[in-house]
């Protein structure tokens, strides 16, 4: 009987401790920053938010916005009453109106309507070319002192960690628009080769041009995918030449020579395609095409072409920018499940570091009307941005604002304008996934991070070969390693991030066609003097006013 | 009712059962051994995901075949001893050799050779196969020896854990596989089942090997002691 007695005092005991353990684990977590108001919607309670001095009363700000054929919204959810315009009014005490909603590719038309019609909006969007022309025009509000006195630390970081963009939104020394940052270095080119190609025929990997043009060889002549047939290429390239995939910029800065971007050459900004380099990595392509590395038609395939001879397993080295393993070189295992792509540096002709050319990622900036009461409203709505989305690590907050993966079709973010990434996210998330690769531990990171690493490890440690598309961007020495050693010193970044200079707007639509077909000329087998004649016809034609310009707008943006 | 009498699993010796355990259990343990100091080296960025997949590959090749060989001869060799049913079952079994074989292989067997489409999970789908190969028999055969009436009872019931133990670390990793690539990408709860899978799969030999020793042990325990077993099972209700 007492030990009865003594097992029901055990089971009580045992009872209480699990009913504790539940009431202690369904307990809210602590929230570390600033509490949503008192007043938040449901939407944003219990939200670990960090809110900005809200407006009592509330104020109105007028605004146009872009959308795209896949956005979608849940419920009774529109693009003027959604979780982004109730946390703009409920935290921020900002009403937003949308004047207007139009498809993506019609936004500038429709912003130029609107702006000559007198109509407009207390904060917009505007493309480079239109901050100038509005702040030409006496429209815009100088947003220097608002920047100054209201941006968080988090903005200011986001918003300097590229040198050039708040430079970008600065004209004659004061902050006209906010650049909506997103990362530059990630349009630098790498070379992707075949690794189970490369493994095969026993190959080292490439530290030099002479060890791409031999694998390019080798890749040709050898048989690397082991079907008997004379079938390979060495290395794939689009019609266009320059872009994201299979292009041609990563084979030129091998050789020093950065097509299509300004650089600084002494105390001066030159135009990369116009300078000697481009010979030798001219003289090299042309053999290759001769020798059959090359497709005989590539002047004519487009990046739908390259793709299917990339699906086909007909392609053993491209250059292109760090997702290509997503897309198109996730299809070459269509055909074959060991097919798989390494990332590497560019390497050099020679001694020196060879630098892989990117562009500044300043594609639109935004701006306040001018004569709008709260031009510290838009820093408002940016801090609300930076300090939540990008800094906090909250999966509820995420998915309230971003998305849920319950319906990953359904991307919050698009409904509002205000949306700026970090330059250097990719690089840090990329680190941090490799230190928890090393460690084996996963806990430390995001949502999203934490999916990368599970999907990194199914490959090492299920097998599942199609997920090499994940180790090959952001896994250990992945092309996201790359891009860390391009943005410290191994990067060339266009020193021209302006708008076209009048020369430029005039001549370049011309001048640039010209390039392009001499260039695939040249490779085709036309001699080198049609690129030593294209360049005096360059300087001749225009090219001359348009350094001067260039260079005269760099003394002015220093 | 008439109830058959119980009989060990092997006649004369127990050494081709004890054997073929220890043969499966040995080349689980090592696979997944070789195959987590290659994956940590990988991840730590020791060596590359190239020479992490030669390696892994050339080491899987070559335990596969001597595995391959040495599961079928200790197969044979167990229906050879056993009779009746228990017989069927073994022969059965022996289909099972074919996966360590197939490890490594299986994606130009059926992609280069048979000429299947790959459908962009040709590795998921040529594990699959490997995994069905191993599976399939070893449940048929776990199945057979829990049914059958003259196998100890202790290994009838250890027979029908093992057809879990077999199905479980055969199909949960598929199964997660088909949700993480296919149903709910970037699911966390899918993440978590992930990491589940990668430890699952480690046990995929070693279970139905240990199993395998378990029902030598219990078999040998009823050629040693059968009226023992037999007092228990009268005292159970089992015989009449």
């Amino acid at each position: 009987m007492r030990a009865f007695t003594g097992k029901v005092c055990v089971n009580r005991f045992v009872a209480l401790l699990l009913v504790a353990m539940l009431l202690i684990s369904c307990a809210k977590p602590a929230s570390p920053t600033t509490p949503p108001s008192a007043e938040a919607d449901d939407d944003f309670a219990g939200l670990p938010l960090m809110v900005p001095d809200r407006y009592d009363p509330p104020i109105e700000m007028s605004s146009v916005v872009a959308v795209d054929a896949t956005i979608k919204f849940l419920g009774e959810n529109d693009i003027h009453n959604n979780v982004w315009t109730r946390a703009y009014e409920q935290l921020l005490g900002i009403k937003v109106n949308y004047k207007w909603v139009v498809d993506g590719s019609m936004y500038d038309q429709k912003l130029g309507l609107s702006i000559n019609s007198g109509d407009i909006p207390d904060m917009f969007r505007v493309s480079p070319a239109q901050l100038h022309l509005f702040h030409e025009a006496g429209l815009l509000a100088d947003l220097t002192d608002v920047y100054a006195a209201e941006a968080s630390a988090k903005t200011r970081d986001v918003l300097t960690q590229d040198t050039i963009s708040l430079k970008a939104g600065t004209i004659d020394g004061r902050l006209w628009g906010i650049p909506l940052t997103d990362a530059a270095v990630a349009s630098a080119s790498l070379l992707w080769i075949r690794q189970d190609w490369v493994d095969r025929l026993s190959i080292d990997a490439p530290v030099s041009m002479a060890d791409v043009l031999e694998i390019s060889r080798r890749f040709t002549e050898e048989d690397p995918d082991g079907n008997g047939v004379n079938d390979t290429l060495g290395l794939c390239v689009t019609k266009s030449l320059w872009g994201a995939i299979a292009n041609l910029q990563g084979f030129f800065n091998g050789y020093h020579a950065y097509p299509g971007i300004w650089y600084e050459q002494g105390s001066s900004l030159v135009y990369g395609s116009v300078q000697p380099e481009m010979r030798a990595a001219l003289l090299a392509l042309q053999e290759m095409y001769a020798k059959g590395q090359l497709d005989r038609e590539f002047g004519v395939k487009d990046i739908n072409q390259v793709t299917e001879t990339i699906a086909q397993g007909k392609c053993g080295m491209e250059f292109g920018v760090w997702w290509n393993p997503y897309h198109p070189l996730n299809q070459s295992q269509a055909n074959d499940p060991h097919a798989f792509w390494s990332a590497f540096p560019i390497p050099s002709v020679d001694g020196v570091p060879a630098k892989s050319q990117y562009n500044a990622a300043i594609g639109a900036f935004l701006v306040v009307r001018n004569g709008y009461k709260h031009p510290e409203a838009l820093i408002r709505m940016i801090n609300f941005w930076t300090d939540n989305i990008l800094q906090s690590q909250d999966d509820n907050l995420r998915n309230t604002f971003l998305g849920d993966i319950e319906a990953p079709d359904v991307v919050l973010y698009k409904y509002t304008p205000v949306v700026l990434w970090e330059p250097n996210a990719m690089i840090d998330g990329g680190k941090k996934l490799r230190e928890a690769l090393a460690k084996k531990d996963p806990s430390s990171l995001d949502l999203e991070t934490q999916w990368r690493y599970r999907i990194i490890q199914a490959y090492f440690e299920q097998g599942i070969l199609e997920a090499w598309v994940e180790v090959a961007t952001n896994g250990p020495n992945g092309a996201t390693t790359i891009l860390g050693h391009i943005l410290e010193d191994r990067g060339q970044l266009n020193r021209f991030y302006g708008v076209p200079t009048a020369t430029m707007a005039e001549k370049m639509p011309t001048l640039q066609p010209m390039e392009e077909e001499v260039i695939t000329k040249v490779i085709m087998g036309e001699p080198i003097a049609m690129f030593d004649q294209f360049v005096e016809n360059w300087y001749r034609l225009g090219g001359t006013e348009i350094v001067q310009e260039v260079n005269l707008w760099a003394e002015r943006n220093q | 009712m008439y109830k058959k009498s119980k009989q060990p699993l092997m006649r004369k010796s127990h050494l081709p059962l004890i054997l073929l355990g220890a043969a499966m259990a040995g080349y689980g343990l090592l696979t997944a051994l070789v195959g987590s100091w290659l994956s940590t080296r990988a991840m730590r960025g020791l060596i590359s995901a190239g020479a992490y997949r030669n390696q892994l590959a050339a080491f899987e090749q070559t335990a596969g075949l001597i595995a391959g060989i040495f599961f079928f001869v200790f197969f044979v060799w167990c229906a050879i001893r056993a009779s009746g049913l228990v017989r069927v079952a073994f022969a059965i079994g022996a289909v099972a050799s074919a996966a360590p074989l197939l490890v490594g292989r299986a994606e130009r067997l059926l992609f280069a050779v048979i000429g299947l489409p790959t459908m962009g999970a040709g590795s998921v789908l040529a594990g699959a196969v490997v995994t069905l190969v191993f599976a399939l028999p070893m449940t048929i055969l776990f199945i057979l020896l829990a049914c059958g009436r003259r196998v100890p009872r202790g290994g009838r019931w250890l027979s029908l854990a093992s057809i879990f133990v077999v199905l479980g670390t055969a199909f949960f990793p598929i199964y997660v596989t088909v949700l993480a690539f296919l149903l709910k990408p970037g699911d966390p709860a899918v993440g978590r089942m992930i990491q589940v899978s990668s430890q699952l799969i480690k046990l995929r030999y070693l279970l139905p090997g240990l199993s395998l020793l378990g029902l030598a042990f219990i078999s040998m325990r009823f050629d040693r002691f059968p009226s023992e077993v037999a007092e228990t099972a009268i005292e159970k209700g089992e015989v009449k």
